[in-house]
């Protein structure tokens, strides 16, 4: 076990300075710019300085990156126009001077007050993403928190070389309010916690080879994580997709029927599903490795 | 969230106004159309979704394995993508599987083809709404929409249902911030289309100038700023360029 | 919304500060955001700008940084706020926090 302050319980700020090397973050666009959305004020709702994005340059264990960090109290973190090109801006930057960027995801997706505008910016991060990846420049997500990375930034964290999640991250595209109202509660109960996480939380996606670490729920954990992956890239390629295509297909006939989180789990080789549930993140990536 | 009943062309009507008689090379199934057939004479690959249906993860996986094929079989064909797709299945089930990571999938599968020498043009034939768009569609090189196709997050009901703001008040905020508005010209006054195709084009002239006119260059901040639909995202995003430099 | 600007007096701020501007909290239900600038500002008043969600206490804010302005030598300075529905406490506290962060820096 790691000390200090709990990831999901920190700040966007405070997340960032905690992953960064000690002074070497350099706010971009910061909040003296006083870049706000002009849709939240019409509307009567409270604008951010920094649209619920925090952005810049650090270091990381000495290697430069970019550095990134959603706000997920400020309207749930969801990308609007001036947030969403924020974000493609940094990735862009990152292409451009191929520098590895990390992004600390904490949203709901698109951010429905400005419509269209951040589902397009979301389409233009991927964009600036993959342009990223062709150039071997590493992209990294960390999903650590409940409100975890959902819609547009859900899919947007699959298209990233790398997932770093804790148990408390969760993704996914509809979250699971929208599904009960859609499937009713007997398909899905909302405030059922446990089937909430066991559906798209940390343990499931790192057992289901979607998250490629699940780490304690603490700074230096994570920053560890993500500093392991800084030296690596995953560029697209046919292998690499054909091999992805079958592992998909696998899963969809294997579990695609199944109703029951636990009989995935046994299907990925966890044998005592409550030991398993009850493990922390990473005693639980040793478990599942060795397949108690 | 009902699927329209208006009156709306078939699936097969559309396909032939795009593609002529050749449509009989593209497959139908379960509302996923995944085949082959010509535009102005040349061969083309297609993808797509029709009848406004949710995409699953085997909806995904069908569209990534027919883009694999192409990439594998017919080097440097066009893609073409259509969009009629109301959104992603909200289902326990497919989101305990990963939708999201089929749809990265399918998202790795397209810029593969894109960094291939394949071209990548998407038409919005009826529904293109929130994760549907996203999870292909948006993924084009350029982007068009018949004029008839409901395109853009979410109509306004809809939004004002979740935000809880009267659906007055954003239908006129709407009248200057297109962005609120639904449909295919506003989501162009954004730049997030190229081109609204009528229903008076000659639409297989269109989609064969559209293939030739392609760039894998993605224009859109560019056009949103210009048609004055989208005004602070290309400067915003200039500015961060600009900025990371010093 | 509401909004308002006042400037009050206060002692001048320390010549030397750690930053140029400081931020403390976040904009979320029952919280707010202080930003906190130095420069270019007459040195014997701060000036503050608030836009809140809750309207109807212009007074109780008015009054709570006047206090603050009286405590802490925060002359030339700006201090720019956006609330949603933050309780006094809390203004008063982020306001410290804000002035902490200026003065001495992030630790």
């Amino acid at each position: 076990m790691t000390s200090g302050p709990l990831f999901h319980e920190q700040t966007a700020r405070q997340r960032i300075a905690a992953l960064a090397d000690t002074g070497s973050f350099a706010e971009l666009l910061p909040p003296p710019e006083r870049l706000t959305s002009p849709y939240l004020v019409q509307l009567g709702i409270p604008v951010s300085f920094d649209d619920g994005l925090v952005i810049g340059r650090a270091k990381i264990g000495g290697k430069k990156v970019y550095l990134a960090a959603q706000v997920g109290q400020f309207v749930g973190g969801a990308v609007g126009e001036i947030h969403g090109a924020k974000l493609t801006g940094l990735f862009k930057a990152a292409a451009r001077d191929r520098v590895p960027c990390v992004l600390i995801i904490e949203s709901g997706g698109v951010r429905l007050h400005e419509g269209s505008a951040g589902e397009i910016a979301i389409a233009e991060t991927m964009r600036a993403i993959f342009e990223c990846r062709a150039k071997k420049v590493p992209t990294i997500a960390v999903i650590a928190t409940d409100i975890g990375a959902y819609g547009g930034m859900g899919i947007l964290s699959t298209c990233c070389d790398f997932r770093v999640m804790t148990e408390h991250g969760r993704l996914g595209i509809s979250g699971p309010i929208v599904i009960e109202k859609w499937m009713g509660k007997k398909a899905y109960d909302s405030s059922n916690r446990a089937l909430v996480w066991k559906t798209s939380g940390g343990k499931t996606k790192y057992l289901l080879g979607d998250a490629d670490a699940l780490v304690h729920d603490g700074a230096d954990a994570v920053r560890d994580a993500v500093a392991k992956l800084l030296g690596k890239s995953s560029p697209v390629s046919l292998k690499g997709v054909k091999e992805r295509q079958k592992e998909l297909e696998k899963r969809l006939k294997r579990f695609g029927d199944t109703a029951d989180p636990d009989a995935v789990w046994k299907g990925m080789g966890v044998r005592n599903i409550e030991a398993a549930s009850l493990a922390s993140g990473p005693e639980f990536a040793a478990l599942a490795k060795r397949g108690k | 969230m009902k699927k329209p009943t208006s009156k709306k062309p078939s699936a097969r009507a559309v396909l032939a106004r795009l593609f002529g008689a050749s449509a009989k090379g593209i497959a139908m199934e379960k509302s996923v159309l995944t085949g082959y057939a010509t535009v102005g004479g040349a061969g083309v690959c297609v993808i797509g979704t029709c009848d406004g249906t949710y995409i699953d993860n085997a909806a995904a996986l069908r569209l990534a394995a027919h883009v694999i094929d192409c990439v594998e079989h017919h080097p440097k064909t066009p893609i073409v993508m259509l969009v009629d797709s109301a959104g992603q299945e909200p289902n326990r089930v497919a989101e305990m599987l990963g939708l999201a990571s089929y749809f990265g999938h399918l998202l790795s599968c397209l810029e593969l083809a894109r960094r291939k020498g394949h071209k990548l043009i998407t038409v919005a034939t009826g529904q293109a709404i929130g994760g549907a768009f996203i999870c292909y569609g948006m993924f084009g090189d350029r982007i068009y929409a018949l004029e008839s196709a409901s395109v853009g997050l979410m109509p306004i009901e809809a939004m004002s249902a979740v935000t809880k703001i009267p659906v007055p008040v954003l239908q006129k905020l709407s009248k200057t911030l297109p962005s609120l508005e639904f449909g295919a010209k506003p989501f162009a006054l954004l730049g997030g289309v190229q081109e609204v195709w009528s229903a008076k084009d000659d639409v297989q002239a269109k989609l064969a100038k559209a293939i030739a006119n392609s760039s894998t260059e993605d224009n859109r901040a560019e056009l949103g700023k210009k048609r004055g639909g989208r005004k602070l995202a290309l400067d915003v995003r200039k500015r961060v360029l600009a900025s990371s430099l010093r | 919304m509401e909004k308002f600007a006042k400037a009050f007096p206060s002692k001048p701020l320390p010549s030397k500060t750690a930053k140029p501007w400081a931020l403390a909290g976040v904009v979320g239900s029952g919280n707010l955001e202080v930003l906190l600038e130095r420069g270019g500002r007459p040195s014997g008043t701060m000036e503050c700008h608030v836009e809140t969600s809750i309207p109807g206490y212009k007074a109780s804010w008015l009054a709570a940084l006047a206090d603050f302005a009286h405590h802490y030598p925060a002359g030339g300075t700006k201090v720019t706020i956006n609330d949603q529905g933050a309780p006094p406490v809390l203004v008063n506290l982020r306001l410290r926090q804000a002035y902490d962060h200026l003065t001495k820096g992030d630790k």
